[in-house]
């Protein structure tokens, strides 16, 4: 297990590397970002004068053997909008977006998992056609328009919940519901479609027929193996979750890393977006790693040589 | 069995552990309308970029800036320009300004006020070539002290826009002695200025909090408790936190949301004229058909801007031939709220230039940047198929266009929205010189190149006024940019408090009082 774990570990190097040159390449091919920075009425002469303090006037060699330096001392470079060192930015927006992320999981979580198991168990019926139909509204639905709406129903109308901004539980609730729905829609068809698709199976039958109650079997027995593409779906999403839920973060000016990374975006500014990108690329080898050791517990057949 | 499970039970508690230490963390709320009156909570929608008074270019920045430092000079509500930290001030030559301080003015530190302070902060900003404020204090050769309290700011040449320069942020005064102790790192999360208000608190995409502060060399301004911006990047959630009394103002309200605004109990729409003139900006290249004064006359004949300010802006705009909107230096009335607008006359042009059936041309539009403009392009292209000319619009995204105009890659047109932050009509009509814009717009007037020159270093008001109107006159009659509109600042605010906007686009904490 320990051998395994550190393998994993030395493997991410030359990922991260290779991600980090294509989200260079990227950013280089983008263009300068001089222009952005300086106000509309800014003279040719102002912009040529900053692109050299900056150094953007180099070529892409120079550089990137600057960034990699850089890098390899843990430093992501200088945001240019900021104007201070970018990985403090970043790192200084997690804990909200993995707040936010483990707020929808568990949200998506509590929803998905009684729907799926309920309509798997009813499947074909009426019950089971409003479960399944409800989950593809569901993740038809934009979260852009689906958090808008919540705001004008549960803030405005009602006023149960702050409209914005981050801070208590109850401004955690709308956008966790924003984000959790889409999620607890693609969980509920998975786990419908690998429960059936159990409960047909031999051991389901035998344990049946020797008599056990339907929700012992349920829940005891074939719950427990059709969680294993749930675990996949669930680490997937929540490392999509950590760099996606930008126009979710938007909507409620919630001051994640999605937030920092689209204006980042907009504004060019090259080292908060290498380092965002570069943190959330982390991200997702840590829960892909996580992952896999979940299958293991549910799953002691499985091995990992 | 046993084993796995206890295990998943554990990620799982672990997993809620990190959920409950995460929310821990977070700030609690202290919504402002409902706790208590003394909150003034209000919503931009972008963050500031940083503390660093000199090395920004960002209005919404400034707004929050304002509060907290003082500059030596301010303009005051007709944008005539007063002495604020300035006590007495005399022109001893052209290139030399000899001023006095007020006396007791104090940092939030405690530390007193002196020319040092002073020589440190604009020197700075007119030696540093890095920062972005550079360009527009860069005139300034340098300041001499001549006693604690008194300097004198030479320049390079006759400068006669210095009192403009000086009403603006980078004149806010940094304490010298603390930054040369503590660091700028240490001064840029912990920054202090003279300014009514001192920093408390900056969450970064999320708020900045402002209190008074008490040794304020006017007398302590104790309207306010404390001091809210909340950063609201999405405007139908700005309107919402203000309808819903979670902010006192919010910036920027699109029309779409003004009449759901003024309904509403509680909140009105506040507006007022900004200073920034949305245009049309024309190729004079050689080869272009706008390259013909007939064609560009003819074009700025085909649109109305009337009806542009009334429909696509629901009258938030007032159309002008000119860009020096009222309150800047060199402001001419004449082609203020005025237009042109005669489809017959642009028809006419047309055929005179030889384009009796018209031609076809690009327009580039930013969507999204300034109020409506998607819209406003579109109907100005409606407006020119009327007499035969083809637009095709090509909308870009802001970094885009951006890039469009700094590789000079503009087709025929594009629209475009400009401020004058120095409220000098000087530094408008600069759009006008021909090398500044080579190989983009080409265009070349010698009066104007003269006239340009001559007023660069005049140093009579009066006479330099009359140079500034005198372009406009002539760039209003040959138009190579077609003046659209000035926009109007449009701001949300609660019932509860007393604020009007002002055309700069600051936010003045203690002009802001209870009612």
């Amino acid at each position: 297990m320990l051998r395994f774990l550190l393998k994993r570990i030395l493997e991410f190097i030359p990922v991260l590397l290779i991600i980090s040159f294509i989200v260079f390449s990227l950013v280089f091919i983008a263009g300068n970002p001089v222009a952005l920075m300086l106000p509309e009425d800014a003279s040719q002469e102002d912009i040529d004068r900053l692109t050299t303090a900056l150094g953007l006037d180099q070529p892409f060699i120079v550089q990137y053997g600057k960034y990699m330096v850089g890098l390899l001392q843990g430093n992501f470079g200088e945001s240019f909008r900021y104007n201070t060192d970018a990985l403090p930015l970043v790192l200084e927006r997690l804990p909200a977006t993995l707040e936010l992320a483990a707020a929808s999981m568990i949200i998506a979580i509590l929803i998905a998992i009684p729907l799926g198991v309920w309509s798997a168990t009813r499947k074909n019926t009426s019950m089971d056609l409003i479960a399944t139909g409800g989950a593809v509204i569901g993740k038809a639905m934009p979260n852009f328009w689906l958090g808008i709406m919540l705001i004008l129903l549960f803030s405005v109308t009602l006023g149960w919940f702050p409209v914005s901004g981050r801070g208590t539980l109850a401004h955690l609730i709308l956008p966790a519901i924003t984000l959790g729905t889409g999620i607890a829609a693609e969980m509920t068809r998975l786990i419908r479609s690998s429960m059936v698709e159990i409960l047909s199976q031999d051991y389901v039958r035998t344990a049946k027929s020797k008599g056990l109650r339907d929700f012992f079997v349920i829940y005891k027995h074939a719950f427990r193996n059709s969680l294993i593409p749930v675990v996949t779906i669930t680490a997937l999403q929540t490392s999509t979750l950590v760099g996606g839920a930008l126009i979710t973060e938007t909507v409620f000016s919630w001051p994640g890393l999605g937030q920092l990374l689209i204006q980042a975006v907009n504004t060019r500014d090259m080292a908060i977006v290498q380092a965002s990108v570069f943190v959330i690329a982390t991200l997702v080898i840590l829960m892909n790693l996580l992952a896999d050791l979940i299958y293991r517990i549910l799953d002691p057949r499985i091995k990992y040589s | 069995m046993g084993r796995p499970k206890r295990l998943l039970f554990v990620s799982l508690l672990l997993l809620i552990l990190m959920l409950a230490a995460c929310s821990s963390d977070g700030e609690v709320d202290k919504g402002s309308a409902q706790e208590g009156n003394r909150v003034l909570t209000i919503a931009m929608g972008s963050d500031i970029v940083s503390f660093d008074i000199h090395n920004h270019n960002n209005t919404s920045t400034e707004a929050v800036h304002d509060n907290m430092f003082n500059y030596l000079f301010k303009r005051d509500d007709n944008n005539g320009i007063q002495p604020e930290l300035v006590d007495s001030f005399e022109q001893i030559d052209d290139l030399t300004v000899q001023m006095k301080l007020k006396e007791g003015v104090k940092f939030h530190n405690g530390d007193p006020l002196t020319s040092e302070d002073v020589k440190f902060t604009l020197e700075r900003v007119a030696t540093d070539e890095t920062l972005k404020e550079f360009p527009n204090y860069k005139q300034i050769k340098e300041v001499e002290i001549v006693d604690d309290l008194t300097f004198k700011v030479i320049t390079y040449e006759p400068e006669p826009s210095l009192f403009h320069r000086l009403s603006r942020l980078g004149s806010g005064m940094l304490p010298k002695k603390y930054i040369e102790e503590q660091g700028w790192d240490h001064f840029l999360s912990n920054p202090v200025g003279t300014g009514p208000y001192k920093f408390k608190e900056w969450i970064r995409d999320d708020r900045i909090v402002l209190e008074p502060f008490d040794d304020y060399y006017e007398g302590k301004v104790d309207e306010w408790d404390e001091v809210v911006f909340r950063v609201i990047p999405e405007n139908s959630t700005r309107v919402s936190e203000l309808l819903t009394g979670g902010v006192d103002i919010a910036v920027n309200i699109p029309p779409s949301d003004w009449d759901r605004i003024d309904k509403n109990d509680g909140t009105s729409m506040k507006k007022e004229t900004s200073n920034r003139t949305i245009m049309l900006i024309l190729r004079a290249t050689e080869g272009y058909p706008t390259a013909d004064v007939r064609v560009r006359q003819a074009i700025d004949y085909a649109i109305d801007d009337g009806s542009i300010a009334e429909h696509a802006l629901k009258g938030g705009g007032i159309p002008t031939k000119t860009r020096v909107g009222p309150g800047n230096f060199g402001h001419n009335p004449k082609l203020y709220d005025t237009y042109n607008y005669d489809l017959e006359k642009a028809k006419a042009l047309l055929a005179e230039a030889g384009y009796p059936d018209g031609f076809e041309m690009t327009l580039h539009s930013p969507k999204g940047r300034y109020l409506q403009d998607a819209e406003v392009t579109e109907m100005i292209a409606g407006m020119l198929s009327q007499v035969g000319i083809k637009v095709n619009i090509e909308f870009m995204e802001w970094s885009n266009f951006v890039e469009m105009r700094t590789a000079k890659k503009n087709k025929d047109a594009y629209l475009l929205g400009l401020g004058n932050s120095m409220f000098d009509g000087a530094y408008s009509v600069d759009w006008y010189r021909a090398e500044r814009f080579e190989g983009e717009t080409d265009y070349k007037n010698d009066e104007i190149e003269e006239l340009l020159q001559a007023s660069a270093s005049n140093m009579n008001p009066e006479e330099r006024e009359k140079q500034i109107q005198q372009i406009e006159e002539i760039a209003a009659e040959e138009v190579p940019h077609i003046q659209l509109y000035q926009e109007t600042i449009n701001t949300g605010v609660s019932d509860r408090i007393d604020f009007t906007p002002t055309q700069d686009e600051m936010i003045y904490v203690p002009k802001i009082k209870r009612k």
